[in-house]
């Protein structure tokens, strides 16, 4: 067998493994069999990676970058499909798929250029705010998306000054603050509802509803949550193009040249302030979208959904994938999304477990579960 | 407006300005000796807190009721038990994380906050409520027209200006002030002089944990209401404060802590109808002033080498 | 190496404070096309300091620095960079999670298509400028070591100090500039790898027409065998300045490095 058919193959089987895993995951309901589950995968991982298998898995991705996407997304559609009928299931991939495009952007803010934001749930706020505010306007609500990541962006620019002139915990302390400032504005703006926070409508394209469910024929129903999902894929997928395009271009290695020594970027001509306000700007309008689309999909949105621990969810999954890492953060916002919802017998103790595991990977793994590795400009070609 | 209630608001913000400082001193001093920020630090002082109350409520259980002694008895375990938990943090969370990105400490500590947050939640009985918090000093007050002054709130005042000049003296005057100072300006030098770093970096930990304790009581003792979130606000607050002050800087986070004090009261006497937007001023002034002075008011003299 | 005699860099009273110290007091200088210069003294006599000044790292606090006719003395690090000046750092300052690659092409900044919808959209244009610069990387490396030049793709951190001393020269050296500013190249080297750097360094001379050199260094082998012509600095202040021979020789110089009375 030749090696290329053999890198296919593998890739297939990865794929099949992965979504097989994923219906298993959100499918059962025994804490006992959820557990037996996660012990399971992690002896895999863990076996794998002691055998070496782990690492040949991983040349044979990097060989055939092309067919690896497309195995990973026609994995997620077959996961998709499997629970076309069920809301829940349905719910919980969407938010995971819309909490990738948030952490996208925070990657792209200190994954790649080293600027903080401890208020990606504020930038991930105003999105939903705009889409509550325009969903009963006669704005098409596509445009409302862009819209909510546009508004975003400009929210985020009232920040851009002091987070150009500081450094380190200085800017930290500038986006907590920004945070707190925020959902306290929300609390007490009655304009916006306050403390209950406003109503959204549902999503509607070209006359279609999102908030209906399909039926095909009389037996099969489609959950109405399936139009967030494909939407929400779709986000996703151009999100990912678009992260990987920056990267793999002079934009990503300025990104990495302003993130890794701001003086010797300076030395050579690297504008530190235009790639630092890029990324920013950037970064806020990833939210912003994701944050409009899944205020349609709630239909209801309250300032406590964007407290100071939510954006801190939105920066522990882009440490636990591993910063600036793609795949990384798709496998850590799975993790911190339905891991909670799944263990019911941990609910009560979610954020104390969550806590306990985050301090245990920055202790003995800071580098995260699927860290980055070299820029490949062109994939497979070194020269 | 009414002479009473300004006299009200000064007083209050006095309070608060104290407990603010008291908040970023610790975030100062932890700074200076590591280049760190400790940011469980607001629930170190929450736990310090209901470390407090249990005591309370120990002796009150075992028919100890002299409300001085009780008021002892507070302080000593909180604050004693508070410096050996803040040491054992600098110990196994932060010492070990010393070479790595500043961010990584940031979040671990972040993390340990959760910890301590939840643990208290569901973990102490009946976590999740408020508790009561007993008013252990005397409440007798004076009179000056339509102002009243209790003298439990110039208790705490006074109370909170010794530590802070206790904690100053013991910085400016002490062999252990002066090693604390050393190991901040150089770490190297400071080993080659033979002083014990390790040890060093331990107390300090200690006495900024032990301050927010007496932080964290004198909130309980004032308010007479404790929860298990209280910590989080009162440290981001601190944390501001400090880093507007300017990091590494005593006076730098007593000026933070008081303006950031003298903020929230302006944001609430000065915008009647919108009193409710006094947090929303005042973190939007610490933004501007960051913007304004990125090293803080008490500039940083630190200049990198290139 | 004395075609032309044109002037490259002058440095008129230039002058830096930090606080109440005078790093640099009243330098005067003259760099013409194609000199190699070498900047020696003891530590804090300000040669490090006259490049971050020069380099736009640090403001200068009086005086004036003219570049090929255009006064750049408050000009920002990019805009001198952008001028034709590249430097090396003191303490190796290359990006180690980075390749080779990613790091010589940092220094290549200004010769690359940086336009953000060239590089998000024009995937098949920007393959080819990747491709280009990499070639032209891969010859430049290969001048001072072969075997680096076919590890192009490999993290910086993984190598030798003297690998990433030539890497870091690479990305000087990339954007073909008309002065190079060698801040102690040798440091951390044996003699030996100072020998090899440093001819090296000569044979791309011969390669980048007028390209003018200062160098920092404290191996005065170095020194003698390279530099067209020599300043001391002590204290800030320019103590002497003329061929090596002469300026080894001169008292001044003898007293600051051995600190006599």
């Amino acid at each position: 067998m030749t090696q290329s058919l053999k890198d296919k193959l593998v890739i297939i089987l990865l794929a099949a493994v992965i979504a097989a895993f994923s219906i298993t995951f959100i499918a059962i309901e025994e804490q006992v069999e959820i557990f037996a589950l996660l012990v399971f995968a992690a002896a895999l991982v863990l076996g794998g990676a002691k055998l070496g298998i782990t690492a040949s898995i991983a040349q044979s991705l990097a060989r055939n970058e092309r067919l690896m996407n497309f195995a990973f997304i026609a994995a997620t559609i077959a996961v998709v499909f499997w629970f076309r009928e069920d809301h829940f299931p349905l719910l919980m991939i969407a938010t995971v798929l819309l909490y990738v495009i948030a952490c996208c952007g925070l990657n792209i803010q200190f994954g790649f250029t080293g600027v903080v934001n401890f208020a990606g749930a504020a930038f991930f706020g105003v999105g939903c705010y705009t889409a509550a505010v325009l969903g009963d306007t006669s704005v098409p609500l596509l445009l409302v998306i862009l819209l909510g990541g546009i508004i975003a962006a400009i929210v985020g620019s009232v920040l851009i000054i002091p987070v150009l002139r500081t450094r380190g915990h200085y800017a930290a302390v500038v986006t907590i603050a920004f945070g707190l400032l925020f959902r306290t504005f929300l609390e007490v703006n009655d304009t916006l509802g306050g403390p209950q926070g406003l109503g959204v409508s549902g999503m509607n394209l070209f006359g279609w509803d999102f908030n209906n469910n399909i039926e095909i024929s009389e037996n099969l129903e489609i959950s109405f949550y399936m139009n967030y999902v494909v939407l929400a894929l779709i986000m996703v997928i151009l999100t990912f193009v678009l992260m990987r395009r920056i990267e793999r271009s002079w934009i990503g290695l300025n990104f990495d040249a302003v993130r890794l020594d701001e003086t010797a970027a300076a030395c050579f001509g690297i504008d530190i302030k235009r790639w630092k306000i890029v990324a920013f700007t950037l970064g806020n309008f990833l939210a912003g979208t994701a944050g409009a689309l899944y205020a349609m999909m709630l239909g209801f949105i309250a300032p406590s959904n964007f407290a100071f621990s939510d954006s801190l969810i939105l920066v522990s999954i882009v440490l636990l994938g591993g910063m600036g890492s793609l795949w990384g953060t798709i496998l850590a916002a799975g993790l911190v999304v339905l891991l909670p919802e799944k263990l019911q017998v941990i609910q009560e103790y979610r954020f104390l477990i969550y806590a306990v595991v985050m301090i245990l990977i920055l202790l003995f793994r800071p580098q995260g579960i699927l860290p980055r590795g070299l820029r490949a400009y062109i994939p497979g070609w070194r020269g | 407006m009414d002479v009473g209630l300004l006299g009200q608001f000064v007083v209050n913000g006095m309070m608060l300005g104290m407990m603010y400082a008291l908040v970023a001193v610790g975030f100062t001093l932890f700074f200076g000796v590591l280049d760190v920020i400790k940011f469980s630090h607001g629930d170190v002082l929450m736990v310090g807190t209901f470390a407090g109350f249990s005591t309370y409520l120990g002796m009150t259980a075992i028919g100890i009721d002299n409300a001085f002694i009780q008021l002892i008895g507070v302080l000593v375990i909180s604050i004693g038990s508070m410096a050996i938990l803040g040491a054992v943090i600098a110990r196994y969370l932060v010492l070990p994380l010393k070479s790595a990105p500043p961010l990584n400490t940031l979040l671990v500590t972040l993390m340990l906050g959760t910890v301590l947050r939840e643990a208290i939640r569901l973990f102490y009985p009946d976590g999740s409520n408020p508790k009561h918090f007993p008013a252990l000093l005397p409440t007798d007050s004076w009179s000056l027209g339509s102002f009243t002054l209790r003298s439990d709130s110039v208790i705490l005042l006074v109370g909170g200006l010794l530590v802070i000049v206790g904690v100053n003296m013991l910085i400016n005057r002490t062999r252990l002030g002066l090693a604390i100072r050393a190991v901040a300006q150089d770490e190297e030098t400071a080993k080659c002089m033979g002083i014990n770093f390790k040890m060093i970096v331990l107390l300090t930990f200690a006495l900024g944990s032990g301050v927010a304790a007496f932080a964290g009581v004198m909130n309980g003792l004032y308010y007479n209401e404790i929860n298990f979130g209280m910590g989080l606000l009162l440290g981001v607050i601190g944390f501001s404060a400090a880093i507007v002050g300017g990091l590494g800087n005593i006076y730098g986070a007593i000026l933070g802590g008081f303006l950031f004090a003298g903020l929230q009261t302006l944001g609430a006497v000065a915008l009647p109808f919108a009193s409710a937007y006094k947090d929303v001023f005042a973190f939007a002034v610490v933004i501007a002033i960051i913007a304004w002075r990125p090293t803080g008011l008490i500039a940083e003299k630190t200049s990198e080498r290139v | 190496m004395a075609q032309q005699q044109e002037t490259v860099l002058t440095f008129r009273g230039l002058t830096r404070r930090f606080g109440g110290v005078i790093a640099l007091n009243k330098f005067d200088m003259e760099l013409t096309n194609g000199q190699i210069l070498g900047l020696i003294g003891p530590n804090g006599s300000g040669k490090t300091t006259s490049f971050n000044v020069l380099t736009g790292i640090y403001e200068a606090n009086g005086g004036s620095i003219e570049f090929l006719g255009q006064d750049i003395t408050s000009w920002p690090a990019q805009k001198v960079y952008e001028a034709g000046v590249a430097r090396t750092f003191q303490r190796s300052r290359l990006c180690l999670e980075l390749s080779i690659f990613d790091n010589i092409m940092i220094g290549n900044h200004k010769r690359l298509n940086q336009g953000l919808l060239f590089n998000i959209f024009q995937r098949k244009a920007l393959k080819e400028q990747i491709q280009e610069n990499h070639e032209e990387a891969r010859k430049l490396l290969k001048i001072f070591d072969p075997a680096l030049a076919e590890k192009m793709f490999d993290p910086v951190g993984s190598l030798r100090m003297i690998d990433r001393r030539r890497i870091e020269i690479c990305r000087a050296l990339i954007s073909h500039p008309r002065l190079l500013l060698l801040d102690e190249p040798s440091a951390g080297m044996t003699h030996e790898e100072t020998r090899e750097l440093m001819d090296d360094i000569l044979e791309v001379r011969e390669m980048i027409d007028g390209l003018s050199i200062i160098l920092v260094e404290h191996e005065m082998g170095m020194i003698e065998r390279v530099t067209d012509k020599c300043i001391v600095l002590n204290f800030g202040q320019k103590i002497c300045e003329g061929a090596y021979r002469d300026v080894a020789s001169d008292k001044l110089v003898q007293e600051a490095y051995l600190g006599g009375e």
